[in-house]
């Protein structure tokens, strides 16, 4: 398994500062070479299942990559192999020179605890990669050692810790009803109707506590401060990945562990669903309203997060296939497309150190690869077709159709409109208005900056074109977990 | 049932238009005279590639090429039918007209007018070639935001805000279409053309029918400019540099009517829609748009504005031909199209002269240009007579065509409003002309000035057209004959 090399990584960049970059990139693209190696076998076979030291399954530990999981890693390699490459030349202007190898030792282990986090199908486990990334991505917000860094940091430790507190005893309250620590032998076991009280109120605190590392309405309030001081390929992380950590425990919790035919059980887990349901309904519209009013680019991008969020989750709580698939299709696309974004941000900052909105007039002249990307992932965001973040939109529609649930069809067309306001108003800002400066020719960011960030977003166009490389395995998947 | 050929000539002739973007950014500023040879030489070179398509298209043969699967059933794919190589070659036809006025009259951006014009064209050729209504969707969709660089191109206070209304009617009105969309494709299984309706009312409840045909009507009706949902059309027409109003008027604003009639032939059908009974509201709501369209016109003084609002009725004579349901209204309704997009392209370059020559725009400042500008002025008249179905001009034709098809679907109480339209576009067009020659002062004679030959030749041209399509009205090639061809098909 990678973890344990990627996690050794840094020690050998704590006395060799240098050294730690291309170290680190080595570890991750290592890492990700193994995971993507098994693409092939996960899909020819459903599922890899590995025991830790022998031990089977209800008294060891097991890694269990199912096809979630493997999502989740695919998407975790690549994005964060782009934003690896991205920090080489950023995180030079941003943080002090001496905290350069904490930084990337931190890069390394919220990359492995989130690589964990996917694969693991033990709920101890599950607790603690859960609380690496979380304490690792406190670090990382606060990396910049700046006051408002701090303070944002802290907001974000309190209602993280809180969140991980209640996972905690929601694990207890399971091992105490069930006896076991594995994900799916809790999930047998539960279906003997004994533990019922103490599983639903496991399952409520689950849900609350995930609903909070995945900034859903109203638990959102961390987000927007810690998005957008972080330094921007933290951002972007945090944007993409880790908050989509909180998602997959949502989804575990809710598919692998509890399931969706409990007899005993439906009631509770059908309104809890629909709870998140509406309070991912209110996410988008609400926060693309916050994003709307902003004027800084980050904070809006980071709102854009609360009301992407609000797609991704409530396309999965549908319950219905389609509903499902668009869910997890919008974990691919906004991860791509938000990592862009912020990437584009910090490019703007690290050339120009531009926040403000306002302030980016007819930078699309100067900067067009830059502006470009920008352009291009918004329109992934807003679900514009052909991009990804449309074929997500179109199989979340589809899934209100099929479950009837007409309110929603309004809240996600009228998301995609509130969305639409507030990145075409940047892309206006960007492109068209601001006299050309004569004289200033083209003045783009280096290349490592441009890369990654150029990559990302033509990956928005590329999965919204060649959407059936995903669809049909999602389509499957959302069957299998949904019974249907 | 009609012949179906694979071909892949619809990505190629897409795909020529994109040609001009390395040109135009490369040489914009070092070699500006390559930069337009290459911008006009790619219009032309697509024109030329869809003109290759024509004998299929009089044999009703249907060429079609599968892209790429989206998603499992959703398909990018294009389908020339007669219809769609109609449209194709019509809006390639006004593309290049204005293309090569717009070399004369942009002068300011050319870069950016260029690449968004030739897009755009790639764009409007997607829609017009799409094969089910999701590729229609996506091009559509496309189309309506690269539009939007063209209509503020002149940035100014006033085409910023022209340009936000554009923004907020058309976004709206997508997520609206992709309402309209998910329910067709939810409901009827398929999002493909065939020639035929693909609803049926079998197995779909009527009031869900209604409910789709109404929400692709509000989202179509946008960009074909119904009323009350017209209103970002009298602001962006001004707002936005000539060509590109001529462009508007005479593609844009059909491609919402290509996008209606898709839904009319190809996902209900004629025959569930006359069982619906959605037809008769459609008509009322077409004479509305006609009439009170044209009586905000007479009260507009500035002329783009006026010619604007002219559009807004001239297009309902598109859906008030189609949902008469009766071939001869039909074959009105699709002249329409080609008619209307000559005479008013030609009015709006004609503008664009009066604009860039003397800087006016109010009408009332008019007087006595038709002396400075005689051919121009000229070419102004014949169009306007096009426009109010004076015989021997396309204009006749249309309503000639549209006074059968009432007739044939027992409704004759719509010749009225055909009638009454007639009245009202010479109440608002004679004034100009008049104007223009009678009012002014003799020595205006002397200042005469013609405009240079780039902007001339098209607005010559356009003239033309309105008068050999009002003569030569059979001659195949011309739209009647193509247009006959997609009728008799259907009916």
């Amino acid at each position: 398994m990678p973890l344990a090399f990627a996690a050794l990584c840094p020690i050998w960049g704590m006395w060799r500062r240098k050294a730690c970059f291309p170290w680190s990139l080595l570890g991750v693209a290592i890492t990700s070479f193994l995971v993507w190696s098994l693409i092939g076998k996960v899909n020819a076979s459903k599922v890899v299942a590995y025991n830790v030291s022998g031990w089977r399954p209800p008294w060891g530990i097991q890694i269990r990559i199912d096809y979630m999981g493997l999502l989740m890693a695919c998407l975790i390699t690549g994005v964060g192999l782009m934003l690896l490459i991205y920090s080489w030349r950023y995180i030079v202007s941003e943080i002090k020179e001496e905290r350069i190898p904490y930084y990337y030792t931190l890069y390394l282990l919220i990359f492995t605890a989130m690589l964990g986090f996917s694969i693991t199908s033990d709920l101890f486990n599950f607790f603690v990669f859960m609380e690496i990334f979380s304490i690792t991505s406190y670090a990382l917000v606060a990396i910049s050692g700046e006051r408002m860094a701090l303070r944002a940091a802290f907001k974000y430790l309190l209602m993280g810790a809180i969140s991980s507190l209640t996972v905690l005893f929601a694990i207890a309250f399971l091992y105490s009803a069930t006896g076991s620590l594995n994900m799916l032998d809790i999930s047998s076991r539960l279906k003997s109707t004994a533990y019922l009280p103490v599983a639903s109120v496991a399952l409520i605190l689950f849900i609350a506590a995930f609903a909070v590392k995945s900034a859903l309405f109203p638990v959102h309030v961390w987000l927007p401060d810690a998005h957008s001081i972080a330094p921007s390929p933290v951002s972007a992380l945090l944007s993409a990945l880790v908050i989509k950590m909180g998602v997959l425990g949502i989804f575990r919790i809710l598919f692998t562990v509890y399931g969706h035919s409990f007899s005993g059980l439906s009631s509770t887990w059908n309104s809890i669903a629909g709870v998140v349901a509406w309070a991912a309904a209110l996410s988008i519209i609400l926060g693309s309203v916050m994003a709307i009013i902003q004027r800084d680019l980050k904070i809006m991008i980071a709102y854009s997060s609360v009301s992407q969020i609000g797609y991704i989750l409530l396309g999965i709580t549908l319950i219905s296939t389609r509903g499902m698939a668009g869910g997890l299709y919008n974990i691919v696309a906004h991860a791509m497309g938000k990592a862009c974004l912020f990437l584009v941000a910090g490019i703007f900052i690290y050339k120009h150190g531009l926040r403000r909105i306002e302030n980016l007039r007819g930078i699309g002249r100067t900067m067009p690869v830059t502006a470009g990307a920008f352009a291009l992932a918004a329109l992934s965001i807003v679900g514009v077709p052909p991009s990804a973040g449309f074929v997500a939109k179109w199989y979340i529609l589809w899934g209100c159709f099929q479950e009837g649930q007409y309110a929603f069809v309004i809240v996600v067309l009228l998301g995609s409109l509130l969305s639409a306001v507030y990145c075409f108003r940047v892309v206006y800002y960007m492109f068209f208005t601001g006299a050309g400066r004569p004289g200033v020719g083209l003045d783009e960011a280096p290349f490592t900056m441009l890369a990654p960030t150029a990559i990302l977003s033509v990956g928005t166009l590329f999965f919204g074109i060649f959407a059936t490389l995903l669809l049909p395995s999602l389509n499957n998947a959302a069957r299998v977990l949904l019974l249907k | 049932m009609s012949k179906i050929v694979h071909s892949v000539l619809p990505a190629i002739i897409m795909a020529v238009p994109w040609l001009a973007i390395p040109g135009a950014v490369l040489w914009g500023k070092k070699r500006p005279g390559a930069a337009k040879a290459v911008y006009v030489g790619c219009t032309a070179a697509t024109f030329l590639l869809i003109t290759t398509m024509y004998p299929r298209a009089m044999d009703g043969v249907v060429s079609v090429q599968h892209l790429v699967e989206v998603a499992p059933g959703i398909n990018l794919a294009f389908r020339v039918d007669t219809l769609g190589f109609y449209f194709a070659i019509l809006l390639s036809v006004i593309w290049l007209l204005t293309t090569v006025y717009s070399l004369g009259y942009i002068r300011t951006r050319e870069t950016r007018y260029y690449c968004f014009t030739a897009i755009n064209l790639s764009f409007c050729l997607g829609v017009a070639f799409s094969a089910n209504m999701f590729t229609l969707f996506v091009f559509y969709e496309l189309m309506s935001l690269f539009t939007y660089p063209l209509i503020i191109h002149e940035e100014t206070e006033i085409a910023r805000r022209a340009g936000l209304k554009y923004l907020v009617y058309t976004i709206t009105a997508g997520a609206v279409i992709l309402a309209a969309l998910i329910m067709q494709y939810y409901y009827g299984g398929t999002l493909s053309f065939l020639g035929h309706g693909t609803l049926n009312s079998e197995t779909i409840s009527k009031p869900v029918l209604l409910i789709i045909f109404s929400v692709y009507m509000l989202g179509f009706g946008v960009k074909a400019c119904i009323m009350p949902l017209h209103g970002w059309v009298p602001d962006a027409h001004p707002a936005a540099p000539s060509p590109t109003s001529a462009l508007l008027s005479g593609v844009i604003l059909k491609v919402g009517a290509f996008g209606i009639i898709r839904v009319l032939f190809d996902v209900f059908g004629i025959k569930l829609l006359g069982d619906l009974g959605v037809a008769l509201p459609m008509l009322w709501v077409a004479s509305f748009t006609i009439i009170v369209a044209s009586l905000f016109a007479i009260t507009q003084n500035d002329l783009k504005r006026r010619l604007a609002y002219s559009s807004v009725a001239q297009v309902s004579y598109i859906i008030l031909g189609l949902f008469l349901l009766s071939p001869d209204g039909a074959i009105g309704g699709l002249l329409q199209i080609a008619h209307h997009a000559f005479m008013k392209g030609t009015l709006f370059l004609c503008a664009g002269i009066i604009i860039h020559e003397t800087g006016k725009r109010d009408i009332r400042e008019m007087n006595g240009i038709g002396s400075k500008l005689p051919i121009t002025m000229l070419a102004f008249s014949v169009a306007a007579l096009g426009m109010m179905g004076t015989p021997l001009t396309c204009g006749f034709i249309t309503k000639w065509e549209l006074g059968l098809g009432s007739i044939q679907a027992h409704r004759p109480y719509f010749i009225a409003v055909l009638l009454l339209s007639a009245l009202l576009n010479a109440v608002y067009f004679l004034p100009i002309i008049y104007i223009a020659f009678f009012k002014g002062d003799p020595m205006d004679k002397l200042l005469k000035h013609e405009t240079s030959r780039t902007m001339m030749v098209p607005v010559i041209i356009g003239a033309a057209f309105v008068v050999i399509l009002g003569i030569f009205v059979t001659v195949p090639g011309l739209p009647y004959s193509l247009v006959k061809i997609v009728v008799k098909a259907l009916f």
